[in-house]
């Protein structure tokens, strides 16, 4: 299993660019998104939205889902959507360079 | 926003899902509600780490950021006591500078609405300040449109004496009875005048001042209504003024009295100080366009050849208070704002120089996710923080600052009394502080990290050394500006210095008194009294020579003539205008050795012409040859009030002080009877008022508790002010001496942390290029060559600093120029000592690091790579 604390912001912001999801939403589609190679921590991964929604990335807001149970849909704001494209150059030069560097090794 | 059943809520729903999602894999129900459970961790700390995202505010993480900056400058003292003390050196000067001059320029005068209250009046060869004569001042009052209110006090503070047990020797003005009114003052216990009382020969009342009802009154709330004596004379008090009223000409009144103008009969009467308020809208040009003509015809009141020299002059209460200070203070205050611009830029320099060294850690919070906002709210902290101790440093340093200053000020200073380190200044000194820390926190806060730093390379500095440079570059300038102006201050300090007043101060002991109302308005009675000193004088040991007269040297003497009014043997009437005021001085023979003044032709008095019958008197040497160009004047005849024979000619004196021409002026001898002359009982004081001047070889104190001994024989409740001559001529250099002596301090601190700030910026340049000059010394080059290496850089800049500094100099010298004495604004020579000055520091502070550059290790240097 991939070690994910860095990434999980990307990963979280990702999801939600596909539109608004609850906590338990965003574990399962990072989870189906990479074939269950990844597996996000619940103790990290409500921090994190939390700490999101705090930095104004993400704003939240309490609905009720398709089978009438009440829960938080987090949504992303331009400043998420923003800080996202940003990160993804990021992450895609420092993959290549990475990867680079492991088939160089 | 959150609270915690939220928080549940959503762990819960997030456990539910989870337990669904495990029993549609075909799991019993409680076995996938513990599995999800088990999954999730525990929940309880989850939901104390999601409620600290959001207490994570702005004050947390401001703490955070104090935290970690108070933990960087304890790590690096050095840096920090620089910075420290280069912001205290900038904010606390600023601060004390600012303490004095808020009082001059900008804080509010002590009355209603003080911006709308001017002073106006007729400016003559005279005064220095407008007045009017009291007949002009009538018509002005009666057909003025554009103010309010005008009102007026009669010129000059008289001394007056309370005469009960523990008599007080106080000063009385008169004022009109809408005194008060008109500057929006009103006592704090009592009334104002009343209408009936401001009337000739009215009631004998007064207002008393805040200070002597404190001080002698012990507050007695029911002082309104009784009886002081003043002058012997019954007078009912009928109220007590605030605590911070003052003069509108800042001369120090503890009565009040009704001036009583008496319309029917003043027509020649008294000079008059006039106050207006303007009318909402009017401007002082306005106001001052509209006196005109009232001005212009009252010119019939002044004596026609006099006419040309009248002007009206109409100005805000401020700069009539503050006079000529005005300049002296924007001066001073540029100076100071220009050394705090210095100590910005100079720890604008050492915070790049840090920031540069911590690249890397700025680099690896961002990496580890802190946002650019974060960081650039980091490096403001840091500056902030810097800042603030800076304030607080400063504060300390103000303080002590402001205390030289009022030790070392010369009188006549407006409000310096006044000058302390309240809240104003205080405000100022915080808004000071948090400007700064901003000021010298952009530069270092605005380069961002970038993730290229990680790597160690060296060339990410580039851009910002260059800024660097150009903060040093700014520094030379500015401290070049202000040396040339303290370069320009002191010369022209050493000039009036050298200017010869005329008498030899040393070894002159002065003692002035003023006799009281009560017992000496005749002029027989004063002269008994002078007549006795003058014997108890002369027996006392160790006085040489000694005069007493009406006035001493430097200052104009108090009685002046016109020269048209004076008849000269043998030559027709003066008849080309007035020939202005010629000044003259009533003597004892005794003046002119006791003050050393040399008798050019002629004699000096003596003794045989006080005897009656006798009348001689003596002329300064610009009069005489003003009177007899081509001729001896001595022997000849004058009548000023008699007719009297010129027995000498003395040497000038410059009464106006070093800055003045020796003015023309004369002398009347005193005699021991009363003759014409004594009669003359001119107000406020008549001849009461009188100086003494001894030339003696005893010491100066000891010879003080002699003198004093003398007068307390003769009026035990005289107050007698003791002091030297060369204190009154020294006097005159004070306020040039001070502006000086501030400016250069100023200058010193100003090249002082340009110099530092170029030292620190070499000592930088040379650490990072070490590698590069140890390949270069590898490859051949001489310690000499690296040396020029480094110097020509460093010439470069201060060259560019220079340049600038010059043309700055150009601007600024032309502000001064109202200050200088015998010194041209674009005197070279200030230029020809200041630069060679300013470029041996810049050199002193390049040559350390310079050497530094020169003995590095080529091996060294290449093995740190």
């Amino acid at each position: 299993m991939v070690e994910l604390q860095g990434t999980l912001v990307l990963l979280i912001l990702k999801t939600l660019a596909h539109g608004p999801n609850h906590g338990f939403g965003i574990a399962l589609h990072i989870q189906a998104a990479s074939d269950g190679l990844l597996r996000v921590e619940e103790g990290s991964l409500y921090p994190a939205l939390h700490r999101l929604e705090r930095d104004k990335l993400v704003s939240a807001e309490w609905k009720v889902t398709d089978n009438k149970r009440r829960a938080r849909y987090y949504k992303l704001t331009p400043a998420g959507r923003k800080w996202l494209a940003k990160a993804e150059d990021n992450w895609d030069s420092m993959a290549k360079g990475v990867g680079r560097v492991l088939r160089f090794a | 926003m959150s609270d915690r059943d939220d928080f549940r809520e959503e762990i819960e729903f997030h456990v539910d899902m989870r337990a669904e999602l495990n029993r549609a894999g075909g799991v019993s129900e409680d076995q996938a509600r513990e599995s999800a459970r088990r999954q999730f961790g525990n929940a309880t700390l989850i939901q104390e780490d999601m409620r600290r995202m959001h207490v994570n505010t702005f004050l947390e993480s401001l703490l955070q950021d104090l935290r970690y900056a108070t933990r960087g400058f304890a790590r690096q003292p050095l840096f920090t006591l620089t910075a420290v003390f280069a912001a205290a050196l900038g904010i606390g000067s600023t601060s004390a500078v600012f303490s004095v001059v808020d009082r001059i320029l900008f804080r509010s005068l002590p009355y209603a609405h003080d911006d709308r209250l001017g002073s106006l009046g007729m400016i003559a060869p005279l005064d220095t300040n407008e007045f009017l004569f009291a007949d002009a001042y009538f018509d002005w009052r009666k057909h003025q449109t554009p103010f309010t209110s005008v009102t007026s006090f009669t010129a000059g503070v008289a001394d007056c004496d309370l005469t009960q047990t523990n008599p007080l020797r106080l000063g009385c003005a008169q004022v009109e009875g809408n005194f008060l009114s008109t500057f929006g003052v009103s006592p704090v216990l009592g009334r104002d005048f009343t209408a009936q009382e401001d009337v000739p020969n009215g009631p004998r009342v007064a207002l008393m001042n805040y200070g002597l009802w404190q001080s002698r009154f012990a507050r007695d709330p029911n002082i309104p209504g009784k009886t002081v004596l003043i002058d012997g004379q019954p007078v009912t008090i009928v109220g007590v003024l605030p605590p911070n009223f003052e003069m509108p000409t800042l001369a120090h009144a503890d009565l009040l009295f009704p001036e009583a103008l008496d319309e029917a009969r003043e027509r020649a009467g008294r000079a008059l100080r006039v106050f207006a308020r303007l009318k909402p809208d009017v401007t002082l040009a306005q106001a001052q366009a509209a006196m005109q003509p009232l001005f212009e015809a009252s010119l019939q009141y002044v004596p026609p050849q006099f006419r040309k020299e009248v002007h009206l002059r109409m100005r805000s209460l401020r700069d009539r208070q503050v006079q000529d200070a005005r300049t002296a203070s924007w001066v001073l205050l540029g100076a100071v704002g220009a050394v705090l611009l210095i100590a910005c830029a100079n720890i604008a320099n050492l915070l790049l120089a840090r920031a540069t060294s911590r690249r890397k850690e700025l680099a690896v919070r961002a990496a580890l996710g802190a946002g650019r906002g974060r960081l650039i709210r980091q490096t403001l902290t840091e500056t902030l923080l810097l800042g603030t101790m800076g304030g607080v440093a400063g504060c300390a340093l103000a303080w002590a600052l402001l205390r030289m200053f009022v030790s070392l000020a010369p009188e006549g200073i407006p409000r310096l009394d006044q000058a302390a380190l309240d809240p104003r200044v205080l405000l100022f000194t915080l808004a000071g502080s948090i400007a700064s820390g901003l000021l010298f926190g952009i530069a270092p806060a605005i380069q961002n990290p970038q993730a290229e730093s990680l790597t160690g390379s060296r060339t990410a500095g580039t851009r910002r050394m260059l800024l660097r440079e150009w903060l040093c570059a700014g520094q030379i300038a500015i401290s070049l500006v202000l040396l040339v102006l303290a370069g320009m201050l002191l010369r022209s300090l050493w000039k009036i210095q050298s200017v010869p007043m005329g008498l030899e101060t040393e070894h002159v002991i002065t003692a002035e008194f003023v006799l009281s109302r009560l017992g000496y308005s005749e002029d027989a009675r004063q002269h008994q009294f002078l007549n006795e000193l003058e014997a108890r004088l002369a027996k006392i040991p160790g006085v040489g020579s000694f005069a007493i007269s009406d006035s001493l040297p430097p200052s104009g003497g108090t009685r002046g003539r016109l020269l048209a009014s004076m008849q000269v043997e043998g030559q027709p009437p003066f008849d080309k205008g007035t020939g202005g005021l010629i000044m003259w001085r009533y003597v004892t023979p005794g003046y002119f050795s006791a003050l050393g003044i040399p008798i050019v032709r002629g004699r000096a008095f003596t003794e045989n012409d006080r005897a009656p019958g006798a009348s001689s008197m003596m002329l300064s040497q610009t009069f005489a040859q003003r009177l007899f160009p081509n001729g001896d004047a001595v022997g000849k005849r004058i009548k000023t009030v008699e007719w009297a024979t010129i027995v000498g000619v003395a040497a000038d004196v410059r009464n106006l002080g070093p800055l003045q021409p020796a003015e023309p002026e004369y002398y009347i001898l005193r005699r021991h009877v009363p003759d014409e002359i004594s009669h003359i009982q001119e107000p406020p004081t008549g001849w009461r008022q009188a100086k003494v001047a001894i030339r003696t070889s005893v010491n100066a104190n000891v010879m003080a508790g002699w003198i004093k001994r003398e007068f307390a024989a003769l009026d035990p409740a005289l107050p007698v002010t003791i002091g030297s001559m060369q204190r009154r001529v020294g006097r005159l250099v004070d306020r040039p001496r001070f502006n000086a002596l501030l400016l250069t301090l100023f200058a010193g601190m100003g090249v002082l942390l340009a110099a530092v700030g170029l030292y620190g910026v070499m000592a930088f340049l040379v650490a990072q290029r070490t590698a590069e000059i140890g390949v270069r010394m590898a490859l051949g080059a001489t310690p000499a060559a690296i040396t020029k290496l480094v110097l020509s850089r460093a010439a470069g800049w201060t060259l560019a600093g220079v340049l600038a500094g010059l043309a700055g100099s150009i601007f600024a010298t032309r502000a001064l120029q109202s200050m200088l004495f015998g010194v041209e604004a674009r005197d070279p020579s200030t230029y020809l000592v200041v630069l060679p000055v300013l470029l041996l520091i810049a050199l002193a502070a390049a040559w350390i690091p310079t050497l530094r550059a020169a003995r590095v290790d080529p091996m060294n240097a290449l093995r740190h790579e």
